[in-house]
This record gives C-alpha cells, sequence and structure tokens, in this order.
C-alpha cells in the first residue's frame, strides 16, 4: 500500500474512486453507468499497459491486439461454452500469444518496438479479417449477452486487478529490476538483473487483463466485426491516459484515465469534430507544458507548498 | 494466370513501381523529419493528405492543374514544417537532453497524434467528411501488353525523380553529406563544423514539403478524405522501419521493395491477403533484423 | 467576508433560478416546446464520407417540416429539434449514444443512424427500453434474426434478393459468363454469399471470383485478371470507398465488357464527379427508387433536393431516409407520442411514400421489390425489375 497512498489524499481518492464507481450501477441511470463501464474499461486497459511499456520502457502500440483476440475468443466460441470459461480463457489466451512471441519480440527496441507492436496488432487483425471471409463470415451478431449490471462488476472486477497488479509490481523486486532496465539495459543486466526473463514476465503479465477486458467488452455490442475491435485507437488512446496520467505508478494511469474520460464525455456531447480538435490540441499542450504528466502537476504543486510552508501567511 | 505469367507480367511491374515510388517519397520526408528529430512523426499521413486537398481546391476552385500547383503546394506544405520547427521543435531539441528516451518517445507520439487528429479534424470541418476525388490525366496510354494511365505514370515519374535526386543529393552534395552527419549523430556533426540549426530546418521543409508534393501526386489516383492519411502514415512507418530509421536510401529501397511485395504478392495469392502479406513480411523481417534490414549494427538482445 | 443573510440569500436565490431556467430552456406552453428528434450519425471515422446523403436528407426534412409549422403529433404542431451525436463509425458507440438519448436526453423520438451495421447494434437498445425506430440504410439477412418490434427496414435490397434478382437479370441479357469482385465488408460479402450459389443454379460460369479488403489501395492484380478472362459481364461488389478505384482502373486496363455492375457507390452524385461522366455512363448498380409521376412526392423531393445541396440526392440511401421519415410522420400525426401505439401502427399499416407503398411484413418491406438502376445519359433510370423499368437496359461502352 505504501506507492498507493504515501498521503491521506491518496487514500481518500482511491476509496472515493472505489466507492463512487461501486454504487454507480445501483443510483444512476443506463447511460452513465455505461461511462462507469467506459471508465473502468480505460482503467484495466491502462494499469495493465503500464507493466511493460511505463516500468520497463518498451513503448508498446499494440496493446489492442490482446483486447481483439479476448473479443474473438468469445464471438467464436459464443453460447458454446459457459461464458466465465470464455472470458478467463480470453485471458488465458493472451497471455499465451504473449509468451510465444515476447522472446523474438523484446528483442527488438526503442522506436522499432513501438510500430513492430503496431504492425503485430494489425497483422492479427487482418489474418483475423481473411480467416472470417474465407469463412463466409461477414459479421456476427450476438443474441442474448448479459446484462449491463453484470458487464459493469466484472470490468470492476478487472479493473480492481489490473491496479492491484501494476501496484504489486511497482513495489516488488521485479518491478525495480523493470526500472532499472528502463533506464539502461546493458548495465542493468551486467548488474545481474535477468533482463530477458523480466521483460517477458512484465510482457506477459500485462496481456491477461486486456484479454478478458476484450471478451467483456464483446458483450457490450451485440454486433462483432473483427476490423472494429483491433481499433489501433484503443492502443493510441491508453497511451494517451498513461501520458497525460505521468507518473511512475498505479496513481498516474488512474488521474490519466479519469481526465481523459471525463474530457471525452463532456466534449463528444457537444461538437464531435470540434471535440477531436480540442482533444489533439489537448495533447499537444500537455506534451510540451506539462511532460510529466498530472501526476507531476500535481507532485510540484506540494512540493511548492510544502516549500512555502514555513512561511507566514 | 500462372506464376511464371504473374512474375513476368509488365503491367503489374508498372503497377508495383507506381505504388513503390509513392511510399519511396513517403518514407522520404517522414525519415528526413525523424532523422533530426528523433520523434516518430505519426501525422505524416496527414500532411499527405492536405497537399491532396490542396490539389483538389486548386483543381476544382481555380481550375489549376495538379502538376502546375505541386510545387506551390509542396512549398506551403514546406513553410508549415519550417514554422513548426522554429515555433516548437527547436526548443525540444534544445533542451530535451534531460528527458529519458522512454519519455521523449511516448511524448512525441502522443504530440504528433494530437496534431494528426486536429489536422483531420480541421479539414472535416472546412472541407465536410465527404470523399473527394477529381479526374485529371486520365487518358490511357499503351506501351506492349501495358496499359499507363497518364496520372498514374506522372506519379511514378515525378516520385520516382524525386527520390533519385534526393538520393544523389544526400549522397554527393556538401550540403547533402550534412544533413546524414547531422541524422547519423548530431552532437559529432556540430563539433566538425556543421550548421546543425541549418541542417535541422531544412530536413523539416524537405520532409513537410515531400509530403505535401505526395498528397498532390495521391489526389490524381483516386478518392480521399480527411481521414485518409493514417495508411500512409502506416506504410511510411513500415518502409522506414525496414529499412532503418534514418537511412534514406535504404527508405527508398525498401520502399521499392514493399511495393513489389504488395502488388505480387496479391496477385500471386488475393486481394484480401495484401495486409497479411504486408506485415507478415515486415513482423518477419523486423524480427530477424531488429534493427531493420540494411541496419549496420549488431542486435540488441 | 461576510454578506448579511437576506442578501447571500437573494444571490444564492438568483443563481438558482438562473441555472433553472437555463436547465429547462425557454419557458413556454407546452404545445409550443420543440419536438427532440436524437440519432447518431458518423461524422469522423471511416464511414464519415457515406452519411451526408443520409444527414442532408433528415436536415432537408426538418427544414420543410419546420416551415409548414412543426410536425404533427396527434393533432398538434410542434417544431422539430434535432439532438445529434457522432458514433465515430464505430457500432458501440452507436449503442451508448442511443442508450443516451433515451436515458439522459429522453428525446421524444428516434431516428434511425447509417448503416447495416448500426441500425444492427441499436436493435437491443430499442427493444430493450421499447422505443420503436424506423430503419433505412440497412440491408442484411441477418435484419431478419431481430425480433420484430422495435425497428423496421424499408429497404428491398437485402443480399439474397439481390443475387436472385441480379441473376434473372443477367440471364435476361443473356449473360454467360461473369466476374465477381467482393469488398470483404458484411453487405457486399453477403451478396456475394447469395449470388454465386443462384448464378450457379443458372448455369452462368463465375470465371474469376476475388475478395478484396475494405482499404484496398489498387486493384490492378485483380482486374488484370479480370480481363483475362473475357466475360460477359463484371460484378463489382464494391462500396463507394472502393467503387471509384475500381471504376478508374477499370478504366486504365481497359475492361470493356458490356455489363458492369457496382453494387455501391453509382447512386451517389459524387461517382460522376469523380470518375467523370463516360466512365459513369451505363453503369448498373443498386436502388429502388427514381422520381416518376406514379411516386407522389418523388420529384418534389428530388427537386428540393438539388436546390438545397446542388447535387442529387443518393438515389438508394436518401430515398430510404426520406421514406422512414415519411413512415415516421405518418405514424406520429395519427398516435401521437405512444411508443406501443406507433409500434402497433408501423407494423400492420400500408403507408404512401415517394417510393410507392411501403408495408411490413415483420422486420422487412414486403412490397418493393429489388431493383437495378444504370446511369443513362448522365441520369439514374430504373431497367429491373420489368415491372418498375423506367427505362431498357443498354450495354455499357467502354469507360
Amino acid at each position: 500500500m505504501k506507492d498507493l497512498c504515501p498521503n491521506h489524499g491518496w487514500t481518500l481518492l482511491w476509496i472515493t474512486c472505489l466507492t463512487c464507481l461501486g454504487a454507480l450501477p445501483f443510483l444512476a441511470n443506463d447511460y452513465l453507468v455505461g461511462v462507469g463501464l467506459t471508465l473502468l474499461m480505460w482503467l484495466a486497459l491502462t494499469q495493465s499497459w503500464c507493466v511493460l511499456s511505463k516500468m520497463a520502457g518498451y513503448v508498446s502500440l499494440g496493446h489492442v491486439v490482446f483486447f481483439g483476440l479476448g473479443a474473438y475468443l468469445v464471438v467464436v466460441t459464443w453460447q458454446q461454452i459457459p461464458l466465465v470459461l470464455a472470458v478467463l480463457g480470453a485471458g488465458v489466451l493472451s497471455a499465451l500469444v504473449a509468451a510465444l512471441v515476447g522472446l523474438p519480440v523484446l528483442r527488438v527496441r526503442g522506436p522499432y518496438f513501438v510500430i513492430l507492436t503496431f504492425g503485430l496488432a494489425e497483422l492479427v487483425k487482418y489474418t483475423l479479417t481473411w480467416i472470417e471471409s474465407a469463412s463466409g463470415m461477414a459479421s456476427r451478431i450476438l443474441f442474448g449477452a448479459p446484462d449491463l449490471r453484470v458487464i459493469y462488476f466484472s470490468m470492476f472486477a478487472l479493473a480492481l486487478a489490473a491496479v492491484a497488479l501494476l501496484t504489486w509490481v511497482g513495489n516488488s523486486r521485479f518491478g525495480h529490476g523493470l526500472r532499472s532496465l528502463r533506464e539502461n539495459e546493458e548495465a542493468a543486466e551486467t548488474l545481474g538483473v535477468p533482463v530477458v526473463r523480466y521483460k517477458l514476465m512484465a510482457f506477459v503479465l500485462g496481456a491477461a487483463i486486456p484479454g478478458m477486458v476484450g471478451a467483456i467488452m464483446a458483450l457490450r455490442s451485440t454486433y462483432f466485426v473483427v476490423g472494429q475491435v483491433f481499433d489501433p485507437m484503443i492502443s493510441v488512446t491508453v497511451i494517451a491516459m498513461a501520458i497525460l496520467g505521468g507518473g511512475d505508478n498505479a496513481r498516474g494511469p488512474l488521474l490519466g484515465v479519469i481526465f481523459l474520460t471525463l474530457l471525452s464525455e463532456l466534449l463528444w456531447a457537444n461538437a464531435p469534430l470540434l471535440y477531436m480538435v480540442i482533444l489533439g490540441a489537448i495533447l499537444i499542450v500537455f506534451v510540451l507544458l506539462v511532460p510529466n504528466g498530472l501526476i507531476g502537476l500535481l507532485e510540484g504543486r506540494r512540493a511548492a507548498a510544502s516549500a512555502s510552508a514555513g512561511k507566514p501567511p | 494466370m500462372t506464376v511464371l505469367e504473374t512474375l513476368l507480367s509488365g503491367q503489374l511491374l508498372f503497377a508495383a513501381l507506381v505504388t513503390g515510388s509513392l511510399y519511396a517519397l513517403i518514407a522520404l520526408g517522414l525519415n528526413l523529419v525523424y532523422g533530426t528529430m528523433r520523434m516518430l512523426n505519426v501525422a505524416h499521413g496527414d500532411l499527405v493528405m492536405l497537399g491532396a486537398y490542396g490539389a483538389f481546391a486548386a483543381f476544382t476552385l481555380l481550375g489549376i492543374s495538379p502538376l502546375l500547383a505541386a510545387p506551390a503546394i509542396a512549398a506551403v506544405g514546406g513553410l508549415l514544417g519550417y514554422g513548426l520547427y522554429r515555433g516548437i521543435f527547436r526548443k525540444i531539441l534544445a533542451g530535451g537532453s534531460s528527458t529519458t528516451a522512454v519519455r521523449l518517445e511516448s511524448n512525441s507520439l502522443l504530440l504528433f497524434f494530437g496534431l494528426s487528429i486536429i489536422l483531420q479534424n480541421a479539414t472535416a470541418l472546412a472541407f465536410t467528411p465527404n470523399n473527394r476525388a477529381y479526374n485529371y490525366l486520365d487518358t490511357v496510354y499503351r506501351v506492349g501488353d501495358v496499359a499507363m494511365t497518364g496520372n498514374r505514370l506522372a506519379t511514378l515519374l515525378i516520385a520516382g525523380t524525386l527520390c533519385i535526386g534526393m538520393a544523389l543529393f544526400l549522397a554527393r552534395s556538401v550540403l547533402g553529406l550534412a544533413m546524414r552527419a547531422v541524422i547519423e549523430r548530431r552532437e559529432a556533426a556540430h563539433i566538425v563544423g556543421v550548421n546543425v540549426d541549418r541542417v535541422q530546418w531544412l530536413s523539416f521543409v524537405l520532409g513537410f514539403g515531400s509530403a505535401a508534393l505526395a498528397g498532390v501526386l495521391v489526389s490524381m489516383l483516386g478518392q480521399f478524405s480527411p481521414f485518409s492519411g493514417f495508411p500512409f502514415t502506416i506504410a511510411g512507418f513500415i518502409v522506414i522501419i525496414l529499412g532503418g530509421l534514418g537511412n534514406v536510401m535504404a527508405g527508398l529501397l525498401a520502399a521499392v521493395l514493399l511495393g513489389l511485395i504488395e502488388t505480387y504478392g496479391v496477385a500471386l495469392t488475393s486481394a484480401n491477403m495484401r495486409s497479411v502479406l504486408l506485415y507478415g513480411a515486415f513482423v518477419a523481417a523486423l524480427l530477424l533484423f531488429p534493427n531493420g534490414l540494411f541496419a549496420r549494427r549488431a542486435a540488441a538482445r | 467576508m461576510k454578506f448579511p443573510k437576506t442578501s447571500r440569500r437573494k444571490v444564492v436565490g438568483g443563481i438558482t433560478a438562473a441555472m433553472l431556467a437555463l436547465a429547462s430552456g425557454t419557458v413556454t406552453a407546452q404545445a409550443d416546446k420543440p419536438l427532440r428528434i436524437g440519432f447518431s450519425m458518423a461524422r469522423t471515422g471511416m464511414l464519415a464520407n457515406a452519411t451526408p446523403s443520409q444527414l442532408n436528407t433528415y436536415e432537408l426534412w426538418r427544414e420543410q417540416t419546420n416551415a409548414r409549422g412543426g410536425m404533427n403529433v396527434g393533432g398538434t404542431k410542434r417544431k422539430v429539434e434535432f439532438v445529434i451525436f457522432d458514433d465515430q463509425s464505430k457500432p458501440d458507440q452507436a449503442v451508448r449514444i442511443y442508450e443516451k438519448l433515451i436515458t439522459d436526453d429522453k428525446v421524444d423520438l428516434l431516428l434511425a443512424p447509417w448503416g447495416t451495421p448500426f441500425h444492427l447494434a441499436i436493435a437491443p437498445v430499442l427493444e430493450k427500453f421499447k422505443f420503436p425506430v424506423v430503419g433505412n440504410t440497412a440491408a442484411s439477412v441477418a435484419l431478419r434474426t431481430v425480433k420484430p418490434g422495435y425497428i423496421w427496414f424499408p429497404t428491398s435490397a437485402i443480399p439474397d434478393r439481390i443475387g436472385v434478382e441480379l441473376t434473372a437479370m443477367l440471364k435476361s441479357q443473356n449473360v454467360k459468363s461473369v466476374a465477381v469482385l467482393s469488398n470483404v465488408l458484411p453487405f457486399t460479402k453477403e451478396i456475394k454469399n447469395f449470388l454465386e450459389p443462384e448464378l450457379k443454379k443458372a448455369g452462368i460460369t463465375v470465371k474469376v471470383t476475388a475478395e478484396y479488403p475494405p482499404d484496398i489501395s489498387d486493384m490492378t492484380s485483380t482486374l488484370t485478371q479480370v480481363k483475362q478472362a473475357n466475360v460477359d459481364a463484371v460484378l463489382a461488389l464494391a462500396y463507394p470507398g472502393d467503387s471509384v478505384l475500381y471504376a478508374k482502373q477499370a478504366k486504365e486496363l481497359g475492361l470493356n465488357n458490356p455489363l458492369h455492375f457496382v453494387a455501391i457507390g453509382p447512386t451517389d452524385a459524387f461517382f460522376a464527379k469523380a470518375v467523370g461522366a463516360t466512365s459513369a455512363e451505363g453503369v448498373v448498380s443498386i436502388a429502388h427508387w427514381s422520381p416518376r409521376a406514379e411516386w407522389k412526392g418523388s420529384q418534389a423531393f428530388y427537386d428540393a433536393y438539388v436546390k438545397k445541396f446542388g447535387e442529387d440526392p443518393d438515389y438508394l440511401n436518401s430515398a430510404l431516409a426520406w421514406m422512414s421519415l415519411e413512415i415516421l410522420e405518418t405514424t406520429v400525426a395519427k398516435t401521437g407520442l405512444d411508443k406501443e401505439k406507433m409500434r402497433a401502427m408501423i407494423s400492420s399499416t400500408t403507408f404512401d411514400t415517394i417510393n410507392g407503398k411501403v408495408k411490413f411484413d415483420g422486420v422487412q418491406n414486403s412490397i418493393t421489390p429489388t431493383a437495378f438502376v444504370q446511369t443513362q445519359k448522365g441520369k439514374l433510370q430504373i431497367v429491373w425489375p420489368a415491372s418498375l423499368a423506367s427505362s431498357k437496359f443498354e450495354a455499357k461502352k467502354g469507360w
């Protein structure tokens, strides 16, 4: 818990979020529950992304591949196996895929890794598209999906799991190892950090949750098309939320997710094209003026406050 | 068609070269910008899109042929690049040594992504999201077995000439040498007396200008909308990663290679396989050559 | 700083009043309250270029309706106000939007979004909240799996019917061999799935069959094969995005077959502008509407659309959108906003629209036949079926 709340402010924030989100389905209309669901989804996705990409510095632009695989598994096994099994299976499938491709993929570094992960996600997307069309399927419709609230609480559990995962990683020896290899991989290796194993572990750990998230979100929209569910924008949004949040642990992504989700909801309701322009402007402004993200802003302010605490009012 | 017929088809070769030359032009600009900035310009394809709209506006509103408008549009693109450099990037480059490489990477992704969204949606606001296209140079010339629409031939010639010209410039001229030096190692180039600032803004001007020009060519070939820039960005990235980041010559080769894979690959399998082949080749190549096909340094673990 | 109690109360009271006034909009009598009609439309993303034909039609209708004093709601006229959101070309976004429109914005009526995936995606939402919507631009056999009750589809361009009718038309033109190219998007893929067996049954040889992804940028490989095959008809099951590419490259490669069918695209004014009038001439496409004397209002709609937007309406999408509005108008005039009464009426009545009579049998339109149009001298003419034809089919004379 140390990293989660070194002071009361953070504990309060976490507890508030938990209670608000937990109580939402009982108090609000469907639309607001939908917003809450979206927020939880992004939280789960972003926190799991950070395990490899923030901690080890291997920025992945292909996080959506696990999301998509999970969704695809659910759709393909629809009404053939119990849903719970399908969702859990989605997590297992994603982790397996990560384990399979992890070793060669993680040999690639920096911007090459970024584009490689993107290419990987697209490759999977187009392969599945080709398989679907070769088997005569154009689209799939899912009837009899579970109720919104069931979906909501499943996502709630996943978001909690993701936060717990990132926090645990952040505090563990494993996490410190990842940080060290982020700063300088060769030096870390010389110091005895099992660099290859750690990278792979981070990759696999970060893959399971998005798989299950994708599986659950497939239930939300009864209409399934491969291209939709492997949307690269999902990967980009995850990166945006993590960067906007800033920081090195579970707190940053939380802020980033809340900020961007609420901003989107507020804005797209009004002028769609203008909303995107405003969003783009905000991203640019943030990167240029607030490079350490919202965490950086908050911590900077706290540092300034404590510095001037001794002065008379 | 039999496999042999396919491989020897002049028509397919023409198509592959048209595609490849376009990729080459786009990759050229992307490499120049990346080489100096070490930032992934994910808005590059949107610059192409803007160039396309520029040509469209010139043709439909003013009646100016895209080929005539091209230099002006490229110049505007170059100017935009210059403005961005002077306005934003010069400061970032100068003061960014304390930022970790990671942060710069993902930050630059976001920065250009923000730019990309703005460009796409501002264009949609200005021109509506409708597909646009126009008819120009659509006479078909036939040389033996090969049919070539005028605009596709023009694309091949213009893009091809520019790329070859640029390659020669980088290889032979002093300024070109200076550019390559800055791309390879900026501080060292500075030490040996290269005017780094000048090289950098020149790279931006050329990078953005070539993107705008590619857009003019693209506008002649088919439909485009404010959101059609993204595939060009992707293609550009695949090409420059394959060639090795910053390696302009290798990028040009990789572009032609990609055009060949795409056209012949599709002919031998099916159009549905196009992206599978492209991304498959890309992923495979990168896994085998983590620093690009033409990298000189040893791969990391 | 402490305000005296009374003025603080005044300030708070004043602010609350102002907020309430803002929240409730203008305070007017009940009958003058605008009628809020909500829908989602793809304004950004991949499909944004296809939706204007529908959005324009909606806007035209609103303008005309308000000019007449408003929409007739069970006897009272109320001005129409749209509540529009952008679904970013994502069906799951459309789901959220319709949920919002119903539960949060609490709109009075809903209109359909553009495209089959979106109609299918929102169907469960409409059923959950028992909110009837007259669909329009949706065509899929999957529509029949939707439980009838809260959404209906007036189009006759359903893939299995298209397969049957297209084959019949080809047979009537003595076509012996064809090439079939299909975009893998759902609508065109479905058509292909139904078309090829029908062609086989009719004894027409399919010499080339190919599929391509929606983002295709070069069709040379496929079209070279088609050219070599020397078929009587080329059936390009294309979407607007690739229809132009197809036309341009067919021209380059000199595909001079007498019959060229392009599934979606030629019915939009944009097509002829993009490929040139000579290329667009003679292309056959899917549509079941054209302005004609016996269909009341069709010419008026056509003229009004051209006047307002400076181009022809899309003969498929715009017509369907207008038809759905006519059906809604007729219904609401009688039943008011009672959802169950609306539903009952829409399911059972025969409506008069600019496309003739429309009656729903389950979710589908049982009257309008599946038809095809051809561009002749720059105008779209219905050439099939004979019962509806305004002109005879003419062979295409090159590009």
